[in-house]
């Protein structure tokens, strides 16, 4: 294929009046032209498609002003390109295309991941279902985005576990930075009924027997204070003193079975959003249970635990999202598989680190 | 003709037209869970936060009366209230695109050389302000006919242009950034105090959302005021325009 190109020696003669190659066939809009001589130096060919080429003469170097280490930082001046026009033509139909397919895979890619209620605004009746069938007929079904959706939230914790060190030290506050803590209970706050005759159950020792744990038998265990930012998946956060025993003296005292790596928690004393019974049950991978900084905390500011935080004992575990930290501990049991967790079957993430 | 954008830049331009918008609207419902910018209870409105409060006011000047005022940015620039866990699952899926989008560009921009023409250089204050002379005075001089020649203009983007294009992936980079603040704070703690404190980081990234949304406004006008070649030059990558040719 064969390019014109304007001349190159700074010619102060306009580019139009020589064409270099042989004038375009009739039919054919004349090409883009350069104004040659508005340029302060000579147009730099770069690399182009350009196959041939008329021979450049060479630069005059010493019209040009010293080079310095900024001149690699400056714009290079723009580099005029001539195509036959149907080439061009050919190129920008393509490229009109590769948008145009774009455009329509962004808007099935968006019906299909939209929550229904956007789509029920977005289209009424009739149209929702039309879409919905014509997408189904694509793949993007309900279930598909349900998979494409979880495989990202499950990509995002595979990070999260990845970033995970149990040597990391969660920022601690002074006591004077301690923030107000709302009660953010997923259901309605239990009575002080659930403290008479209260006991931790702990399953999955590797004694292999059941042990159940006092208010008397936990305040053995030494004692550790912290100030830190408990953060809820809402976006809110809250900076407290916590006390409690270490969740790791807990597994030295009463060793799970081998093989164990999660522990499953849960409150059988949790109450739904109209009072009634509901077990809230949180999984905790063993390697942040035996963080340093994870407690299962007795006290608040130096308070025995308000109903409304969690007495008579709390999982605190300021590495992971408020919804881990469970209320109310009633069961701790370790197991080798993932235990179900109360809100990730619910939508949301299963490892929750922060 | 001019070769303008290279194809990496092209196609993440594109790109972030549907990732930014799923990105606020994903974000706006996971920030309705527990704003940030909060003020004591309004008696009237019963609104205790400012996205509410400036949903009432498009409620009201709009004269909808669909839905609770209070969620109408929610509503209508987001997906909706008591969304969290789709608009989280989504967030996230789309937050990886969106840094995969932002490396493709950075690899766009070198390999086309594209970068150098968004640095700032000496000259450009004074640019900037013939520049938005130019743009403030272009409808009323047009109304009365004056001629308002265009300020001379060598370079691929004036000073403002240049300004804008480059302040965008730096925008981007904070909003990811504080993104993972929040997101990590204990892992990534040290990012967390780069914005001081957690909340912080929830601030810095509202704003970034601002200052990208904004963007958009006075970028589409002026691309459709500009026409056809510059639209067509961020699909086709070429231009008819020569910057040493007088550029209107």
């Amino acid at each position: 294929m064969t390019e014109d190109r304007p001349p190159e020696n700074g010619s102060r003669e306009p580019a139009a009046a020589e064409p270099v190659a042989p004038p375009p066939p009739a039919g054919e809009i004349p090409k883009e032209q350069v104004a040659g001589d508005a340029a302060p130096e000579p147009t730099a060919l770069g690399a182009s498609e350009a196959a041939e080429r008329a021979p450049a003469a060479p630069p005059p170097r010493a019209a040009r002003p010293r080079r310095t280490w900024l001149d690699a930082l400056a714009e290079p001046p723009e580099t005029v390109v001539e195509l036959p026009r149907g080439r061009l033509a050919a190129q920008s139909r393509r490229d009109f295309l590769v948008f145009g397919a774009g455009v329509a895979a962004a808007l099935a890619g968006a019906w299909w991941l939209l929550p229904d209620r956007v789509k029920a605004r977005l289209a009424p009746g009739p149209w929702r279902d039309r879409l919905d069938t014509l997408a189904a007929r694509a793949g993007l079904t309900r279930a598909s985005r349900e998979r494409a959706l979880n495989r990202a939230l499950t990509f995002d914790d595979d990070v999260a576990e990845a970033l995970y060190s149990r040597d990391r030290h969660v920022r601690t506050y002074r006591r004077s930075e301690v923030t107000p803590l709302p009660n953010n209970y997923h259901g309605r706050t239990p009575g002080p009924e659930i403290l008479d005759g209260w006991s931790l159950r702990l399953a999955g020792l590797a004694s292999g027997r059941d042990v159940r744990l006092s208010r008397a038998d936990l305040s053995r265990f030494a004692r550790h204070d912290q100030v830190t930012r408990l953060v809820c998946v809402e976006g809110w956060s809250a900076i407290a003193w916590w006390s409690g025993l270490r969740f790791a003296d807990l597994l030295a005292a009463f060793p799970p079975a081998p093989g164990a790596r999660w522990a499953a928690m849960r409150s059988s004393v949790s109450l739904d959003s109209a009072g009634r019974p509901e077990t809230y049950y949180v999984s905790i991978d063993l390697e942040t249970a035996r963080h340093p900084q994870v407690l299962l905390a007795t006290h608040l500011a130096d308070q025995p635990l308000p109903l409304a935080h969690g007495a008579p004992l709390r999982l605190l575990a300021p590495m992971k999202l408020g919804l881990k930290n469970i209320k109310a501990l009633t069961d701790i049991e370790y197991t080798a598989a993932e235990p179900p967790d109360y809100w990730a079957a619910r939508g949301y993430s299963k490892f929750d680190g922060l | 003709m001019v070769h303008k954008h290279h194809a990496l830049v092209r196609l993440t331009h594109w790109a972030n037209v549907p990732l930014l918008l799923g990105m606020i609207a994903s974000g706006l419902s996971i920030y309705w869970a527990a704003p940030v910018f909060r003020h004591p209870r309004d008696p009237v409105t019963q609104s205790r936060e400012y996205v509410a409060d400036a949903g009432i006011v498009i409620a009201r000047t709009i004269g909808d009366r669909g839905g609770d005022p209070r969620n109408w940015i929610y509503d209508h620039l987001g997906l909706g209230t008591r969304q969290l866990a789709i608009a989280l699952r989504l967030h996230w899926a789309l937050a990886y695109l969106f840094m995969l989008n932002g490396a493709l560009y950075a690899v766009g921009l070198a390999a086309g050389g594209g970068w150098r023409a968004l640095l700032p250089r000496r000259g450009d204050a004074a640019e900037a302000r013939a520049m938005l002379r130019y743009y403030l005075g272009a409808i009323p001089m047009a109304i009365r006919r004056r001629s308002w020649p265009h300020p001379p203009v060598r370079s691929k983007y004036n000073a403002l242009q240049r300004t804008a294009y480059l302040s965008m992936p730096l925008f981007a980079t904070l909003a990811v950034l504080s993104g993972w603040a929040m997101h990590q704070p204990v892992q990534l703690g040290w990012l967390e105090r780069l914005f001081v404190s957690y909340d912080g980081a929830r601030v810095v990234h509202f704003v970034c959302m601002i200052v990208l949304g904004s963007f958009v406004v006075p970028h589409v006008a002026l691309v459709i005021a500009d026409g056809w070649d510059t639209f067509r030059s961020m699909v086709t990558g070429w231009s008819r325009r020569v910057k040493e040719e007088s550029h209107d």
